[in-house]
């Protein structure tokens, strides 16, 4: 296992990229769900996705995590295929719902070291590092005085904290987090954002955090992209428009203020004149006098 | 007569290797929810049975009894198989796929031992009244076990089957925990989701074949709940849950040969009873504990 120079090569890069889930049944065509998407995510950055229900955000995290293969198009996490980066333990994920069965009568201690376990070899031990890893990211998290807490018996927060610090145990490069301050008040928000100040800035962490909760993104991210099956707009949030906002939640606005019309067209991807027909731009659709 | 004489002896070993085969499985089918599987998977033992003789192997000599067995465990396997795929596909209705094999398989059973008992009578006149109660002797021991009749390749084949069980358990154990305690994660970290899930389904119908000897198809999948069941009420770490669940299984069965041999009932029957006391136990002291605790 040699390590890639994480300074040099982009932390993730998408080119191209395409995926569609094979037809529900016979005869029904298949489900496009992401279409030509490249990006480049620098180490370091803190990039959140924002979008639409079904825009695509978590297919396109499951790509980068390897747990989904392209239709077409390439994806490199540092250097590496996305199987490889998880082999080597490069990215920590944290899901969208926790689905884990709490019933299992496991330590936060045992959750936390179970990425590295499954690593293992069936007669070895836990090396002396990845111990160390497991309670440095026990610590980080906070939930050292609840290593010998049963998994069930934890307060949502502190379930969550247990979560990331299993995210963070195989000492990642890349951290995904999906939609994870869906419900948190904001209050709650700040407390998360800071914890993942606090993590990024130890672990020397890149992070893609997934939500559609604009509050959210700001607090957490140095760059943002919008994804509405293709992507709408990749920069930092200081360039996030409502105009942006509006195509990139057409589909979401559509139904309660009809089809949306904007005439300062402001995002590079849709002035392009063979983008500008894309139906998730809401420029060619029906216009039946909506906002302008 | 005493449950430790010569005749007893084999059945009893080979009712606690099953224990032993069961009880750490058992801890996956609660905390998984495999439960119903298992009882998917033991009727269909019985359509496997039901071929087997139809082909003509009735378990009257070795090679018949090896040919039976190999088509009683693929037939296990394969529902085993067939129902998570049709749970997968079926947008996780997994109790639809468990009720059409469990009855399909059943149905199909049934009636090739009807097709078999009728070739018999067919060729041996003679004896067919005989016939037909052997054949209604036959269909009774399947479904509710047999197990005081075994013999020491009965033990043999118990003690294969366990040390190859125990070992998949232990070889694969991180993965099997962390499959079963965070499904939609565990592929993230390189754990593959469908042939963990497979490996645990098949692990699973292989001790459901040995479970049928002993206490039969009916009763096939109590052995591989009630220890983990029970278990799960005694203790929060899995180590020591593991541990009492296998303590269970081998109480529950040595209690089951003592009561049942004692009372002249049939052994396998009052190993399920005792256990699902065994269970009542636990429950009622893990609820007494509490009430004990919050008071």
């Amino acid at each position: 296992m040699n390590a890639p120079d994480t300074n040099q090569t982009p932390a993730v890069e998408v080119e191209s990229l395409a995926f569609a889930y094979p037809p529900g049944g016979v005869g029904e065509p298949s489900i496009e769900v992401l279409r030509d998407i490249s990006m480049r995510i620098e180490p370091g950055s803190r990039l959140g996705i924002l979008g639409p229900n079904g825009g695509g955000k978590s297919t396109l995290i499951k790509l980068i995590l390897g747990m989904l293969r392209p239709s077409a198009g390439t994806i490199s996490v540092f250097g590496c295929t996305p199987d490889q980066a998880r082999r080597d333990g490069l990215i920590g994920y944290l899901p969208q719902r926790i689905g884990a069965d709490l019933d299992w009568p496991l330590s936060v201690e045992q959750v936390v070291a179970m990425p590295l376990r499954a690593t293992l070899k069936p007669w070895q031990k836990l090396r002396n590092e990845d111990q160390a890893s497991i309670d440095r990211a026990i610590e980080l998290l906070e939930v050292d005085k609840l290593r010998d807490r049963r998994i069930g018996a934890l307060s949502g927060g502190q379930l969550q904290r247990t979560m990331i610090a299993r995210a963070i145990s195989t000492r990642p490069k890349l951290l995904v987090l999906d939609e994870p301050t869906l419900g948190v008040d904001i209050a709650g928000q700040q407390r998360f954002s800071s914890l993942i100040d606090t993590i990024s800035a130890e672990l020397d962490l890149t992070t893609i955090v997934v939500t559609h909760d604009m509050r959210a993104l700001v607090a957490v991210a140095d760059r943002v992209a919008c994804l509405s099956r293709s992507l709408h707009f990749h920069d930092t949030p200081e360039g996030l428009t409502p105009a942006v906002l509006a195509q990139v939640f057409a589909h979401d606005i559509e139904p309660i203020l009809g089809a949306v019309h904007i005439d300062a067209h402001t995002a590079a991807d849709c002035d392009d004149p063979a983008h500008a027909h894309h139906p998730d731009c809401g420029y060619n659709h029906k216009h039946k006098g909506g906002a302008s | 007569m005493s449950i430790f004489n010569a005749d007893l002896l084999p059945a009893l070993l080979a009712g606690l290797g099953v224990a032993v085969i069961g009880a750490p499985l058992s801890v996956f089918v609660v905390l998984k929810r495999l439960a119903f599987i298992g009882q998917g998977v033991s009727h269909a033992a019985f359509g496997g049975v039901g071929v087997a003789l139809v082909l003509g192997f009735a378990g009257s000599s070795a090679v018949d009894s090896v040919m039976q067995s190999v088509i009683v465990l693929g037939f296990s396997i394969g529902a085993a198989l067939v129902i998570s795929a049709l749970g997968r596909s079926n947008k996780g209705r997994i109790d639809t796929a468990i009720g059409i094999v469990l009855s399909a398989s059943m149905a199909l059973g049934f009636i090739l031992f009807n097709v078999a008992e009728s070739r018999h009578d067919h060729d041996d006149h003679g004896h067919a009244h005989g016939a037909h109660s052997d054949e209604h002797h036959v269909i009774e021991e399947i479904l509710f076990g047999n197990i005081a009749n075994a013999n020491w390749n009965m033990v043999w084949v118990t003690i294969g089957t366990g040390v190859l069980i125990l070992t998949a358990l232990w070889w694969f154990r991180h993965k099997l925990i962390f499959w079963s305690f965070d499904e939609p994660v565990c592929a993230a970290y390189g754990v593959r989701e469908h042939r963990t899930g497979n490996l645990l389904l098949i692990l699973l119908a292989i001790a459901v074949v040995m479970a049928m000897q002993v206490v039969g198809v009916i009763l096939a999948a109590a052995i591989l709940v009630l220890p983990g069941a029970a278990a799960l009420h005694l203790s929060s770490r899995l180590r020591i849950v593991m541990i009492w669940s296998i303590a269970i299984g081998l109480g529950g069965t040595l209690l089951g040969f003592i009561v049942g041999d004692g009372a002249g009932w049939p052994i396998g029957p009052s190993i399920v009873l005792m256990q699902s006391i065994v269970y009542l136990v636990a429950l009622g002291s893990n609820k007494a504990m509490g009430a004990l605790r919050s008071a």
